[in-house]
């Protein structure tokens, strides 16, 4: 509900720069995301939403500058320690597992919690039995929130786009991450299954009271949800300001509708 | 001295349930799905909830003789939380999940009700707002967090918070528990259930806690249920239906009642439970019925001749002898691999395959779905009563008589003498002796209108079927209507027929004094005519446009003349429209038991009518809607009136 960054902010991006041989996609970049903020990353084709997404999640490293999640300078760490940090992402389009069933989906995402060795599991000792359970128990409250009771043994591959991208968001969800970063999370959805999940998007920050931040493209939805935009373009940042602000913003406007060189 | 004590039977809901926590502590009385386990709770568990509810309505102030409601959809909370109410004495109103907000406010009012429990924030957000209006309504307790997180109102409680109102709780609470359960007598009002609204605004009928255990003995003695018998509860509480039967029965008997994990894994549970007992509305039935038709249009040719040989062979076995025609040993034969192919896997796919009893009531089911239930080898027992008075008759034994509502039950039980009846001279059905009626709640004069001396009437047009044991129900009196030559006929009687077609979701037959001959409204089913015009090529738009094509109404025609042979040359149905629009219960023209506003109907399509009569081709109408978003908008349409085939095959 906090309109400005707090004081001291959860993840801190410093002068994020990043190149790919001549091409630079994001210049000199710095943003800051507070505890329980839902912040969106908007800009047009090519702008670098996803390349700077990339960068927070681990997946690039910048050229040059630092990223401080939770005051742990995260940088240079490798992707499933950044994860383990409490850093949990989704993609564009679904990367889900077509063949296993929607709850086997979301326990991929327990993956990081689960200590039985292949031996314990294999022999399924007590203690792998009892953990098999916690872990089901975490899945079937996320299955819950995110309506999913009814298609829970269905194979993900059945399913429709928008029912996939719920999915997608179970199984970062079961993470338990302190931070969530949505690649896209409402692209090729139909109107209702974009009204859904912005609500379950708001629902996740007020009921786990984490921050989020999402990619998108569609600005009523931005527009409607987000506490704070940053606007990109050609790798750099144009804007970052409340919603209403930034639909004033003249930089904002000519970015989307073009300008006169 | 004990054994006189042992006699001496619990005379409410929650002595039962104490009776039942002290002698069968450790049995399962209710399993809950959940995390996809069923999940259970014995009796001794379900008595310790329904303590802390218990404790809670005291510390929140309520007291004997005030009204809860309650507005859910069926779980063990919405049980528990009814017998705590019952415990404390307090009157219980259930109300269906889809009760929109003046609905609820009109019963908050008649009933004078101070604490509401509602599931989640969509029941929560319907009724914060009468909170602010009526300052006697000082609690409303939620038991599904979703979306409420940052609720923060006075009086809004948590299942959690609410529960843990008095904690610990001490040897003292307990005592004065038993004490006030102790204090309950039998004559006690137990429940107000509020009729549905088809004539006049709605009255809440006084049910007393020995009317539902009258009641529920009366069923249990039908029902012949095996010993541990699993009930799967999902009839709303607001029907005596489910008071009767899962609330009531389940305590008495006792059952296991089951709970869904949602309300539309009904039929997922049913299957996993294979239920001994299945109860259905008739529209329920009836759409399983047409749910079987439409999955067959898709199906092709060869499997469609298999289930059609499957189904017919079924019928000449079992429904037939429905009519007493004597099987030939050539069907018998053929029933072996019609039910090993065709019929079996027909009734597991509708959870069927356990059922040794299955219920319909409410309303009028049509003949043709009896026989096909009676094919798959289901014996479908039509149970008739009304709230005000329980139960009045309902098909026993072997041989199950499709055009009647079954025999009467007249047995005495632990609470009530036997039930008295006879039949009026305008052809209604008035009986009297049983639980009795207790009035509606504060309209002592609707009360006395319903009464004719000590008889009550319950406006049921009924004659006798063979054997003067069983009922045949007509319509209702004031329903049963005459053309302008003096024929008589009953409307929901040929509606009901037609509702079979799987092409027709709703209609609504149209003819008085005033008129000649009948017509109908007809709302076709958008779906099926969706995958019809597919198959047939028939190119359309919207669900107006689809109600409008000449192939359709041609379709529809023909299933018309269908039902035109079954009914006497005098009653014949003549016209029809298609309506451009859906029938539907938010706009008023539907009850929430999915019953015609007949009115309310006449009144908004009298142009369609009048054009019917007046024997035009078109008609242009505009009716106004309210979208699910609540915006209002005007349909603008031109409707054709079609015409149907009077005329009988075996006319000369």
């Amino acid at each position: 509900m906090t309109e400005k960054p707090i004081a001291r902010p959860m993840l801190e991006a410093r002068d994020i720069t990043l190149k790919f041989g001549g091409v630079t996609a994001l210049a000199n970049i710095s943003i800051e995301i507070g505890p329980q903020e839902l912040v969106a990353l908007i800009g047009p084709n090519g702008a670098g939403k996803s390349s700077l997404l990339n960068v927070l999640s681990g997946f690039y490293r910048p050229s040059h500058g630092t990223v401080h999640f939770e005051g742990k300078d995260i940088g240079a760490w490798p992707v499933h320690r950044v994860a383990q940090a409490g850093l949990a992402r989704t993609f564009q389009g679904t990367h889900l597992l077509p063949h296993m069933s929607v709850l086997d989906n979301i326990l991929v995402g327990r993956y990081m919690h689960m200590k039985s060795s292949l031996t314990s599991a294999f022999f399924y000792y007590p203690y792998a039995h009892k953990e098999e359970l916690k872990h089901r128990a975490v899945a079937e409250k996320i299955l819950e929130f995110l309506e999913l009771e009814h298609i829970r043994h269905h194979p993900v591959g059945t399913l429709g786009y928008g029912m996939r991208k719920r999915v997608d968001l179970g199984r970062a969800l079961a993470m338990e991450p302190r931070m969530l970063l949505l690649d896209e999370p409402m692209a090729g959805m139909n109107v209702e299954e974009k009204e859904d999940l912005a609500r379950f998007i708001l629902d996740i920050r007020e009921s786990r009271q984490i921050p989020v931040v999402l990619v998108e493209h569609d600005m009523g939805v931005v527009m409607d949800i987000a506490d704070r935009v940053i606007v990109l373009n050609f790798g750099s940042k144009i804007a970052d300001a409340s919603a209403l602000v930034v639909q004033q913003d003249a930089k904002v406007i000519s970015a989307y509708l073009g300008a006169h060189e | 001295m004990m054994t006189e004590e042992n006699l001496q039977q619990p005379q409410t809901l929650p002595q039962w349930l104490l009776h039942n926590a002290k002698n069968r502590s450790q049995e399962v009385a209710q399993r809950y799905k959940r995390d996809g386990v069923w999940q259970e709770f014995t009796w001794l568990d379900v008595r310790n909830q329904v303590l802390q509810l218990t404790l809670g309505l005291r510390a929140r102030g309520v007291t004997r003789g005030q009204t809860i409601v309650l507005i859910s959809e069926n779980r063990p909370e919405l049980y528990w939380a009814e017998w705590a109410a019952l415990a404390i004495g307090a009157k219980v109103v259930a109300l269906y999940p889809d009760a929109i907000e003046s609905e609820i406010e009109y019963v908050v009012e008649d009933s004078q009700a101070i604490c509401v429990f509602a599931e989640d924030q969509e029941q929560v957000d319907k009724v914060l707002p009468l909170m602010a209006r009526h300052s006697d309504l000082g609690t409303v307790v939620w038991w599904e967090s979703g979306g409420l997180w940052s609720y923060r109102y006075e009086g809004l409680l948590g299942w959690d918070e609410f529960k843990s109102l008095v904690q610990p709780v001490h040897a003292k609470d307990e005592e004065w528990f038993e004490q006030v359960v102790a204090q309950g007598k039998s004559q006690d009002i137990a429940l107000l259930m509020y009729t549905s609204g088809t004539t006049g605004s709605p009255k809440g009928v006084i049910t007393t806690h020995g009317s539902l255990l009258h009641n529920a003995s009366l069923i249990g003695k039908t029902l012949q249920l095996s010993e541990a018998c699993d009930y799967l509860s999902y009839i709303p509480l607001s029907w005596a239906t489910e008071q009767w039967v899962g609330v009531t029965l389940g305590l008495l008997h006792p059952m296991r009642v089951n709970f869904a994990e949602r309300p539309d894994q009904i039929q997922v549970a049913i299957r996993e439970l294979a239920c001994e007992v299945v109860f259905f509305g008739p529209r329920q039935w009836e759409s399983l019925a047409a749910g079987v038709h439409a999955r067959m249009l898709d199906a092709a040719q060869w499997r469609k001749k298999i289930v059609n040989w499957g189904l017919r062979i079924g019928r000449l076995a079992r429904a037939d002898q429905m009519d007493t025609i004597k099987r030939h040993w050539w069907v018998r034969f053929q029933l072996f691999f019609a039910d090993a192919l065709v019929l079996r896997p027909l009734r597991d796919q509708l959870g069927l395959k356990g059922a040794k009893t299955a219920f319909t009531g409410g309303a009028a089911v049509s003949p043709d779905i009896f026989r096909l239930f009676a094919s798959m080898g289901v014996m479908l027992r039509n149970v008739y009563g009304c709230s005000e008075f329980g139960l009045i008759s309902v098909h026993q034994g072997k041989q199950v008589n499709a055009e009647t509502i079954g025999q009467l039950v007249l047995m005495p039980s632990a609470w009530a003498p036997s039930l008295q009846w006879r039949v009026s001279q305008e052809g209604g059905l008035e009986v009297s002796g049983g639980a009795g009626f207790s009035g509606y709640w504060g309209k002592p004069e609707k009360s006395a209108e319903k009464l004719n001396g000590e008889w009550f009437q319950t406006g049921d047009a009924v004659g006798m079927g063979p054997g003067r044991t069983e009922l045949i129900y007509y319509d209702r009196v004031e329903h049963m209507s005459s053309l302008k030559g003096g024929h008589q006929f009953s409307k929901q009687f040929i509606e009901v027929r037609l509702r079979f077609s799987p092409y027709i979701k709703e209609v609504m037959v149209v003819g008085d004094a005033s008129r000649e001959h009948i017509t109908a409204l007809i709302n076709i089913d958008g779906e099926v005519f969706g995958h019809w015009a597919e198959q047939n090529g028939v190119s359309f738009t919207t669900f107006t446009d689809l109600s409008q094509r000449p192939e359709v109404l041609a379709q529809v025609a023909s299933e018309i003349a269908v039902v035109n042979r079954t009914l006497p040359e005098s009653a014949r149905l003549r016209h029809f429209v298609n309506l451009p629009k859906e029938l539907d219960a938010d706009e008023g023209e539907l009850t929430r038991t999915r019953k015609l506003k007949r009115d309310f109907i006449e009144n908004r399509y009298s142009a369609l009518i009048e054009a019917m009569y007046a024997n035009k081709a078109h008609e242009l109408i505009e009716i106004p809607v309210r979208y699910q978003d609540g915006r209002a908008g005007t349909l603008r349409a031109t409707v054709t009136v079609g015409r149907a085939s009077t005329q009988s095959d075996l006319e000369i």
